[in-house]
């Protein structure tokens, strides 16, 4: 075998050699680019949009507090009063905690328990209205913008409750019964879709045969939260003492 | 003719290397983009990312210069006469309840961590799949009379919305995933009881094996609410004066 080139030995040891490249420079790109996957490229360009969302909403506060700021300095000049400043910002508040009562455009949803007697075997639980399906249909109304929303003419703000109490439902400490009528003012067409698009979570309670009707209104009235606050353990953040 | 064999063993094996080549860069060229490396892409992405949150930090920063001095302002102008000083604490209550103020005192902390993941079973689920029970645990919480509520630092407010996007959530239009954490200002020892009733809302929570964790504490501190909730459809009715 004088022959030196013989093609299988050749062939071999190439393959082996290219078999090691291959894996060393799969080993090191483990190691330095790991997290760059076009999921996670994806990801980051979610947050750099959210962030930027999230600018534009800071500007906004900006441009507010600036306002404010003149308005305060025009005091010192004498142009303006304390007392309307002050009677402004409670005016501003008061709107957004829900203590005053507003009218606009918007839905009325109208729940019952499914009506029809079952045969027995039936889940009665499902049949029936719960607070879980109530607090789902109020936070689609949130995310479509609703401005205001009431539950059978109880104002629903940051501190409402909403939960089963027995044959009942407690709402800002109030018991409340079947059916559940709830109002809510924002773009009528959006709120409609909230509630009633394939999928949504009112969608799926008429597939349990649990009555659901919603109307559009062009003109509707929401009452204002009729409780008192007391903020027994809450003090502003600095002042506690 | 056993060389010959060997040449069309090779020439296919070269083939199919060839095509395994070609899919992968196809494959790679269409998520990533044309004529880019993916790495190259990353770090544009990271350059973007640092300058929008350097931006955020800025803005946030000027906005508590700005409050500090109209707080200043205020109460210099506040303490001239009486009738102010009550309309200023009257301003403060109402912003405390609409969520324009930050807020401290005692209460409860909430943590609710995903499951551990079963390596035997494949994918685990989170929290953000259930976000049913997170409704539920702020309706727990304002019965047992909470104050003020946030969740994972975002004031709770009635224009809170708790939205599922992806593996993550939004709440109050900023994104946020597990673990959820829900402080609570309150009466501690109603909270925690209310909480951890049997069969209550914690009992449902470690059902679907999540790790709950609810502990009292002396001093909580709640962010104010950081959004403008605009009145585009609704306008105030004028009060009957009684």
């Amino acid at each position: 075998m004088v022959k030196k080139n013989n093609p299988k030995i050749i062939l071999t040891l190439f393959s082996i050699i290219v078999g090691i490249f291959i894996a060393t420079q799969i080993k090191m790109k483990l190691e330095i680019y790991a997290p760059v996957t076009v999921k996670s490229l994806q990801m980051t360009k979610a947050e750099i949009a959210s962030i930027n969302n999230k600018i534009s909403e800071l500007n906004k506060i900006i441009k507010l507090k600036e306002e404010e700021l003149e308005l305060l300095e025009n005091i010192a000049k004498g142009d303006d009063n304390i007392i309307d400043i002050l009677q402004q910002d409670i005016k501003y508040n008061k709107l957004h905690s829900g203590q005053t009562s507003l009218k606009g455009p918007g839905i009325i949803i109208t729940m019952y328990d499914n009506p029809e007697d079952r045969t027995i075997g039936f889940d009665l639980n499902d049949d029936v209205i719960h607070d879980i399906d109530i607090l789902n249909i109020i936070n689609d109304l949130r995310i479509a913008g609703a401005e205001a929303i009431s539950i059978n003419g109880e104002r629903v703000i940051a501190t409402s409750e909403i939960k089963c109490a027995g044959p009942t439902i407690r709402i800002n400490g109030r018991s409340s019964a079947t059916p559940f009528v709830i109002k809510a003012i924002g773009d009528p067409k959006l709120l409609y879709a909230s509630v009633n698009a394939p999928g949504t979570y009112g969608d799926i309670l008429k597939i349990y045969d649990i009555g659901f009707e919603t109307t559009v209104e062009d003109s509707l009235f929401i009452p204002a939260y009729t409780g008192v606050f007391n903020f027994k353990y809450a003090k502003p953040l600095g002042k506690g003492d | 003719m056993k060389r010959f064999k060997e040449y069309i063993a090779l020439t296919l094996v070269s083939i199919f290397l060839g095509f395994i080549l070609s899919i992968q860069f196809k494959t790679i060229s269409k998520t990533v983009g044309e004529g880019v490396l993916p790495t190259q892409r990353a770090q544009q992405l990271a350059v973007e990312l640092k300058k929008a949150q350097n931006e955020r930090d800025a803005q946030a920063k000027m906005i508590e210069e700005l409050e500090t001095k109209i707080k200043q302002y205020e109460m210099s102008e506040v303490d001239k006469n009486v009738y102010a000083e009550n309309l200023y604490n009257d301003t403060m209550k109402y912003r405390m309840l609409a969520g324009y103020l930050d807020l401290e005192g005692p209460g409860v902390v909430i943590e609710i961590n995903d499951p551990p993941v079963d390596l035997e079973y494949g994918e685990g689920y989170s929290i953000v799949d259930f976000l049913d029970l997170v409704l539920q645990v702020i309706s727990v919480l304002n019965a047992a009379d909470a104050e003020a509520i946030s969740i994972n630092d975002q004031r709770y407010t009635a224009f809170t919305e708790i939205e599922k996007a992806g593996n993550h959530i939004e709440i109050n239009g900023v994104s946020t995933s597990a673990p959820i954490v829900i402080k609570a200002i309150g009466r501690p020892e109603t909270l925690e009881s209310a909480l951890n009733l049997k069969g209550g809302i914690v009992t449902e929570l470690r059902y679907y094996d999540f790790l709950v964790q609810v502990n009292q504490e002396k001093n909580i501190v709640i962010p104010k609410y950081r959004k403008i909730k605009e009145f585009i459809y609704s306008s105030p009715v004028e009060e009957i004066a009684n």
